[in-house]
């Protein structure tokens, strides 16, 4: 299937005359996030998110490569981002669309660009070895708003994963297993998260969280992305209807209270995940990171 | 213990997940639909699989999975059904097996076949998901032969590291070999005692006695007929509740 079915006109009309009232389809108020789930997987660095029926899962992983030649003391960090026909029969195996390109774009420059793991903590040894770390996230469901699922998704993998304990003597690395030394957690310096807003009525009304068909009857998107100091790490306005100042600050507004909602979510969820895995209370006994 | 869920996604047509011996796949499958012309076949409906790796990007390993998946579904799906269209299969693994004693993800030498039960399964879950007809069930399992010629059955990653070849193993539901995929330095007789073995774990053919000790009869298919009997009670429920 080359695209996506667009809506009819009747169910456009529907949703915009709704929109009107300030009425969304799901009954949520304008501003509101569907209900965020998170489950962690067995091993660590992988956390499935859902959102309403969009559903991202994403999985870190670490291998030791060399470094760029030119950025000697810094690991390598790479978030891939995989747009399947599992997500919606119209995405095609090995074709990039415009969706899956402006999603990793922002991906990347909120959560890389804003340097929320520190690349420095990956080096092993200087100019030969650093971690390479990847986060591929899936899309496994498709229901509007990719960006702020795969966010989250990416943020509590990454949280989530613990990275193994390395020693050097005489020039030689040593890379611990699970059993031989507990792995220790990544230096995250902060958590961005994504909101992502779809604009209707010439750049009058702003909605949070779009759902697929409200996403494709909207006349523009605007991603604020910030951490839950209130931080603003990234802002993407790209195409659609010109946007008011104070309007546009409003959303600044708006996304910084989501994202503290976010973020108390996603640490419930990791403190769940940490009871859950402490059997008999031996965690803190095994932690191998310096207290700081 | 195998668990597996049936219709788990909403976009695609019809979905599962299956989980068995620390490997997890989800299924998605899309179709009938409309081929691309290239594509389309004048007399039989396209089967197309896309594996789509945990971790990194879809490499040699997951075509080759790809096409031995492909094939075993062709025999399995009617596709004289549905002349000229196009039944999409997109399997993506989410999580495989971790070994104790090796460093976290940088053990990469274990073999790729032994995801291959779970790939299958999924599939035919997600296939009956969508409704599509199937001529026949299968059922699958893995067997590592170690150096002493000690079998081991769902071997785990320790197990399939020290054996010196594994084998995947399939049956129809006819009984007959549908799929047989092998790694590693064997001869015809381990192979033939290895497809003794797996017959009989496939198909519980108690007549024959090879004095190993199988617990697991009918281990795949009881599972995914009681996820189906929930799954069509609990629809039966609200259709008619």
């Amino acid at each position: 299937m080359p695209r996506e079915a667009e809506l009819s006109v009747n169910e456009r009309a529907f949703v915009l005359e709704a929109l009107k009232e300030d009425v969304r389809l799901d009954g949520r108020s304008l501003d509101a996030f569907r209900d965020v789930r998170i489950a962690f997987g067995d091993e660590y660095g992988t956390a499935d998110v859902s959102m309403g029926k969009t559903r991202a899962l994403a999985r870190i992983s670490a291998s030791i490569t060399a470094p760029n030649p030119d950025r000697k003391f810094d690991g390598i960090f790479t978030i891939t981002t995989e747009l399947s026909p599992m997500a919606a029969p119209h995405f095609e195996i090995g074709r990039q669309t415009d969706a899956e390109a402006h999603l990793s774009l922002l991906l990347d420059r909120s959560i890389r660009r804003s340097s929320a793991l520190s690349t420095e903590s990956l080096c092993l040894v200087a100019g030969s070895k650093v971690w390479l770390l990847v986060c591929t996230i899936h899309i496994l469901d498709h229901d509007g708003d990719l960006l702020s699922a795969a966010c989250i998704a990416a943020i509590a993998a990454l949280s989530h994963f613990r990275i193994p304990d390395t020693s050097i003597h005489g020039g030689e690395l040593t890379v611990y297993s699970a059993q031989e030394r507990n792995p220790i957690p990544l230096a995250l310096l902060h958590w961005p998260f994504c909101v992502s807003f779809a604009v209707f009525e010439g750049g009058e009304k702003m909605i949070v969280d779009a759902a697929l068909r409200e996403e494709q009857c909207s006349e523009g998107e605007v991603v604020v992305t910030a951490n839950k100091s209130g931080e603003i790490c990234a802002i993407s306005k790209q195409g659609g209807v010109p946007t008011d100042a104070l309007v546009l600050l409003g959303c600044v507004d708006t996304a910084v209270e989501k994202v503290r909602v976010l973020d108390e979510i996603v640490r419930k969820a990791l403190d769940l995940d940490a009871t859950q895995r402490d059997v008999g209370g031996l965690m803190a006994e095994l932690r191998a990171e310096n207290a700081r | 213990m195998a668990s597996s869920t049936l219709s788990p996604l909403s976009r695609a047509d019809g979905s599962a997940q299956y989980s068995f011996n620390g490997y997890s796949v989800l299924c998605a499958v899309n179709g009938p639909m409309e081929a691309q012309r290239r594509d389309e076949l004048p007399e039989e409906a396209v089967v197309d699989v896309a594996i789509i790796p945990a971790t990194g990007i879809a490499g040699v390993t997951s075509k080759h999975l790809e096409s031995i998946v492909q094939k075993a579904l062709r025999q399995i799906v009617l596709v004289a059904a549905h002349a000229r269209s196009l039944i999409q299969i997109t399997l993506q693994i989410i999580a495989t097996p971790e070994s104790d004693h090796q460093p976290a993800r940088l053990h990469q030498s274990f073999s790729s076949i032994a995801v291959l039960p779970a790939l299958l399964q999924a599939s035919i879950l997600a296939l009956l998901s969508t409704s599509i007809p199937l001529c026949m069930f299968t059922n699958l399992t893995s067997v590592a032969v170690g150096a002493n010629g000690d079998v081991a059955l769902d071997p785990s990653v320790e197990e399939v590291d020290a054996a010196t070849s594994l084998h995947v193993i399939g049956f129809s539901s006819q009984g007959d070999l549908l799929i047989a995929e092998s790694e590693g330095s064997f001869n015809i007789a381990t192979w033939e005692q290895v497809s003794d073995i797996a017959g009989t774990v496939c198909w519980g053919d108690l007549t024959r006695d090879n004095g190993l000790q199988v617990s697991k009869f009918w281990k795949h298919e009881l599972n995914c007929e009681s996820t189906l009997r929930t799954k069509i009670s609990q629809w039966y429920s609200k259709s008619t509740g």
